[in-house]
């Protein structure tokens, strides 16, 4: 190698280094700040401390955290799996089967993409009123169901779907449903996984939606737990880094086990 | 009809998507009565004690209190009112007083009047007055923000001033104050945040002013509070005797960090600063400086809060009966939550029981809840209108802008026009 | 051509029922709610006491100054910070792709991290970085990049660079995924022909890698122009003070449209017409960049 490529190569991986320092280092920090007493967090003490077991006693008691936790968990999960069912479904409806009407649709559908959240607050919520669903997890999922993006992201990796795969199974004389279920899945597995980390993370992270719908404290998510613990008169920073680490092992829990899928995923939804 | 329509609907979306089994709303239990508030330590705590003592006597009753932050609970509750929808509301919720009228009055009806049941004699006016809509009164007074003057003892002395020295300030002698504890400490004498217009509100009641008139129009131009309160501002920051914080949460860190030498806030405060236990002794509290105003005393306040009881409650009276049998009739509560949580309570009546004749000795044996009922009893009425928030956000747009070189007319005249376009 | 009765009506049967449930659910949480939205941006008034007012809104629109900060500030995010963002990732993804990469899954994964945190987290991260004593500030001290610790909160240019920072920090490797995909479909040997023909490497990566990453960069242009004009959570958290004034920022300096739309329902009094009509606002300039962006990409294609 000549010199200069030498000096290219270093430049290179110095820039990368830096800047996966800089991705991570907010991470550092947390870890760090978790075993660290408020004083020295707000000083920017960047050495382990002696604290952590003082501030993780303290969070298991401000916070109930097995139990919202468990909400958290339970919203996620279900409003995955619900969103990727129907938005897989759709998806793969609108680019299989085209009509004039549902390329309408679909366009109102990507519409509803560039509506700000807060201007529906008020009326979703009238609406979960009248369904009587205030207060229920299933208020929260709802509305997040049938994602503009998500249908988008399935319709797009449809086109690469082989139609061969199809035209077989037809010949054998399978229903649409029967393709969808036994080959299209199976075909797309790493297409799911790929979605269900990013609506995983987004339904894990939802704060505003769930704060507005959600009224008793047997119901509040892990988030709303933080976001009323770092709110307080007087915030305990060692404490609300042991929640943000609760907070944030889920979401790197998924996104390390579908890793691999996840970037096969994202290679079918780019063509 | 209707309700069976919503049973209906409301199966078939369960199991057509998850099962609804899993999601069994929960039925309000017969006699919960659902508090909204903020703040774990201090309204939290107290509607406890509060609702310890009420189910003692009233053992069919549970009492259910959900903490949220400050703007959620006013998020959760505008949500609500503006939904209509009465399930997706508490039975008791805490609402600044700053914010009342604005409830009250852009949602009619949707609060219970109190005015037949409540003896409303025994409170601070100024508390009254502000949740007095068309002749009915509709909250239960709480706190006072009355306002002090808190600073570390042990700074000023090493500033070469005494505790004497800091009776009767002007706001003129504290900058001067806080030029020399930095010269000889290091220290700051101030946290100080330009987006929080809570000094300028301090000033500008301690002087009978507010941003509205007696019949809530805007009063901006031409008041002499308000420009009182940016000059001092304006002093403060190019004196540079502050320490620049951002948020709430900085803004306290920086006097119980011992960053600063003072803190001039609401009552309310107290419990903060005395969790810092190491720093017992070193504590003392004095009158707010003043302002060069016609009329400006060195009283004011700043937040405090009142209970509100929802219209929709299906649990009314009993959260009536609640507020009623604590909070205007218990003496003897009001000595407790002063004690353990540092509230001052607006009854007058609590006034004279033992806990506010108790020497402090975190402020080195001052009887500091008496001065702070002496000044409670000073603070100017003013109408804070339905406009508070709106006007806030335009005055601290301003705030940065003095430190910068903007002259404080300028500063109002900006503050106007803003200020005209968002009270409509 | 058209298809055969029979297979038209076998068409619409599986299509309808394929997209159905996700149409019913979109009609009743979005499409009701976006009507409703429409017809209260006809509405004054405080609370639920509304009255008709035509264009009233649109005319306050034009004398609201707070409005017209939100506006500028969303745009100069827009302006400043998409670009920042997505050239960056852009760089990185090109950097990573590069199969003699030592560390690259590594390298990867980790720009990629800071994604999976939630937003509240991060905020609340943030801010104690950030803060006037606070670690970023000795870094930066100790490094003897500044002389005097930078008042990242309290002064309206610095917050808005911290809040552009945390976006970048953010969103950047999300980004990058969707280039590092793309560039994996991308033949390798269209790259040896030309580094064979003695092509520069800053000309293959014009002439080739951005003209075969357009639809991808169009698509990341185009949900990056969504995240930013609708940006609300970071604005509202990171520097946003919690005060009772609810400024965003220091002198308002990160008011957004959507804080704003938020503040007008939910802080204010509540003024639900008024806060639609800012919301058009938002919708009407995505459109428009939206189309933009297209319009653009198009044109290359010739």
């Amino acid at each position: 190698m000549s010199p200069s490529r030498l000096a290219t190569r270093a430049g290179i991986y110095a820039f990368l280094g830096l800047f996966a320092f800089l991705s991570v280092f907010p991470f550092l920090w947390m870890i760090v700040g978790m075993t660290n007493r408020t004083g020295d967090i707000i000083l920017g003490r960047f050495t382990l401390g002696d604290a952590f077991l003082e501030n993780a006693r303290n969070f298991f008691e401000q916070a109930d955290a097995p139990l919202v936790f468990w909400n958290s968990a339970k919203i996620a999960i279900l409003g995955t799996i619900a969103t990727l069912a129907v938005s897989s479904i759709a998806g793969y409806g609108f680019e299989i089967f085209r009509s004039p009407a549902r390329e309408r649709i679909y366009g109102v559908l990507l519409l509803t993409i560039m509506i700000p959240f807060a201007v529906l607050m008020i009326p979703l919520f009238v609406i979960m009123g009248k369904l009587g669903l205030i207060n229920t997890h299933i208020a929260v999922i709802l509305p997040t169901v049938a994602s503009g993006f998500v249908v988008f992201y399935f319709r797009q990796a449809t086109k690469a779907f082989p139609s061969e795969l199809r035209d077989a199974a037809r010949v054998d004389g399978l229903k649409e449903w029967q393709i969808f279920l036994y080959i299209y899945v199976p075909t797309m597995r790493s297409t799911y996984a790929a979605a269900f980390v990013i609506v995983f993370m987004t339904a894990w992270n939802n704060y505003l939606w769930p704060l507005i719908v959600l009224q008793t404290n047997d119901k509040k998510t892990i988030t709303l737990a933080i976001s009323s613990l770092a709110s307080a008169y007087y915030p305990d920073y060692g404490v609300v880094m042991v929640g943000a680490l609760v907070a944030t092992l889920p979401t790197l829990f998924v996104f390390f086990i579908m890793q691999r899928q996840f970037v096969q995923g994202m290679l079918g939804s780019v063509k | 009809m209707q309700s069976r329509d919503r049973i209906r609907l409301k199966s078939a979306l369960g199991a057509a998507a998850f099962g609804a089994a899993l999601f069994a709303a929960g039925l309000a239990q017969a006699k919960t009565i659902t508090v909204w508030c903020w703040d774990p330590n201090f309204n939290v705590a107290i509607m406890k004690e509060a609702g310890a003592r009420y189910t003692k006597a009233h053992p069919d009753v549970t009492i259910e209190i959900v903490d949220f932050s400050k703007p959620d609970v006013e998020q959760k509750l505008q949500a609500g009112l503006a939904s209509g929808v009465a399930e997706a509301l508490p039975d008791i919720v805490l609402i600044e007083d700053y914010g009342a009228q604005k409830y009250l009055q852009s949602f009619p009806g949707s609060f219970a009047p109190l005015s037949g049941t409540v003896d409303y004699s025994g409170f601070a006016p100024y508390k009254v007055e502000l949740m007095t809509l068309d002749g009915e009164v509709y909250g239960m007074p709480f706190d006072s923000g009355v306002t002090g003057l808190f600073y570390r003892k042990d700074y000023i002395e090493a500033a070469g001033y005494t505790a004497a020295d800091m009776q009767n300030l002007t706001w003129d002698k504290f900058i001067e104050i806080g030029k020399a504890v930095e010269a000889k400490t290091g220290k700051k004498m101030l946290g100080y945040d330009t987006s929080d217009a809570g000094l300028t509100r301090i000033i500008m009641q301690s002087a009978g002013q507010w941003y509205f008139d007696k019949e809530g129009g805007l009063a901006i131009e031409g008041n002499a509070a308000l420009k009182a309160a940016l000059d001092v501002q304006k002093k403060i920051q190019e004196a540079g005797i502050y320490k620049p914080a951002t948020g709430w949460n900085d803004w306290v860190a920086k006097f119980t960090s011992g960053d600063v030498a003072a803190v001039v806030t609401g009552v309310w405060i107290t419990g903060t600063i005395k969790a810092q236990a190491e720093q017992s002794g070193k504590w003392g509290v004095a009158p707010i400086p003043t302002v060069d105003v016609p009329g400006a005393v060195a009283a004011s306040n700043l937040g405090g809060s009142s209970w509100y009881v929802l219209a929709s409650s299906d649990v009314k009276d009993e959260a009536i009966d609640l507020l009623d049998t604590v909070y205007a009739k218990d003496v003897d509560f009001y000595q407790t939550i002063l004690q353990d949580r540092g509230a001052v309570g607006s009854l007058l009546a609590a006034r004279t029981g033992a806990a506010y004749d108790t020497p402090d000795a975190f402020f080195g044996g001052e009887k500091i809840w008496q001065s702070f009922s002496k000044w409670l009893g000073e603070i100017p009425a003013v109408n804070y209108g339905i406009f508070t928030n709106e006007v806030d956000a335009a005055v601290a747009v301003q705030l940065p802008k003095l430190g910068k070189g903007e002259s404080v007319d300028a500063a109002i005249e900006a503050i106007a026009a803003q200020a005209k376009v968002q009270v409509q | 051509m058209s298809p055969r009765p029979g297979l038209r009506r076998y068409y619409d049967i599986n299509g309808w029922s394929f997209v159905g449930p996700a149409v019913a659910l979109i009609l009743l949480f979005m499409a009701y709610p976006i009507v409703w939205s429409l017809w209260m941006s006809f509405q004054q008034g405080r609370g639920m006491r509304l009255s008709f007012a035509g264009f009233g809104n649109i005319i306050r629109l034009t004398q609201d100054p707070v409005f017209q900060l939100a506006l500028g500030n969303t745009v100069l995010f827009f302006v400043v910070q998409v670009p920042i963002m997505l050239t960056l990732a852009l760089f990185i993804a090109v950097l990573l792709d590069d199969p003699h990469l030592k560390f690259r899954g590594l390298l990867r994964t980790l720009i990629f991290l800071p994604c999976v945190m939630s937003l509240v987290v991060y905020s609340v991260l943030f801010k104690s970085m950030f803060l006037l004593d606070g670690i970023v500030n000795q870094t930066l001290l100790a490094l003897a990049i500044v002389s005097e610790p930078i008042p990242w909160m309290s002064d309206p240019f610095w917050a808005r660079v911290l809040l552009i920072t945390a976006i970048t920090w953010r969103w950047t490797g999300y980004n990058m995924i969707f280039y590092l995909a793309a560039l994996q479909n991308i033949d390798k040997s269209i790259y040896e022909a030309s580094r064979i023909d003695g092509v520069p490497s800053y000309a293959r990566f014009f002439r080739l890698t951005v003209p075969m990453l357009k639809p991808v960069i169009l698509f990341t242009t185009v949900t990056s122009t969504i995240g930013t004009l609708q940006l609300f959570d970071e604005a509202r958290n990171i520097v946003a003070s919690d005060t009772s004034a609810g400024t965003a920022g220091p002198g308002d300096s990160v008011l957004t449209l959507s804080v704003y739309i938020y503040n007008l329902t939910f802080r204010f009094m509540p003024n639900f017409g008024y806060a639609a009509t800012v919301s058009y606002v938002i919708v009407v300039l995505v459109a428009l960049l939206a189309f933009v962006q297209f319009y653009v990409a198009r044109e290359r294609d010739r």
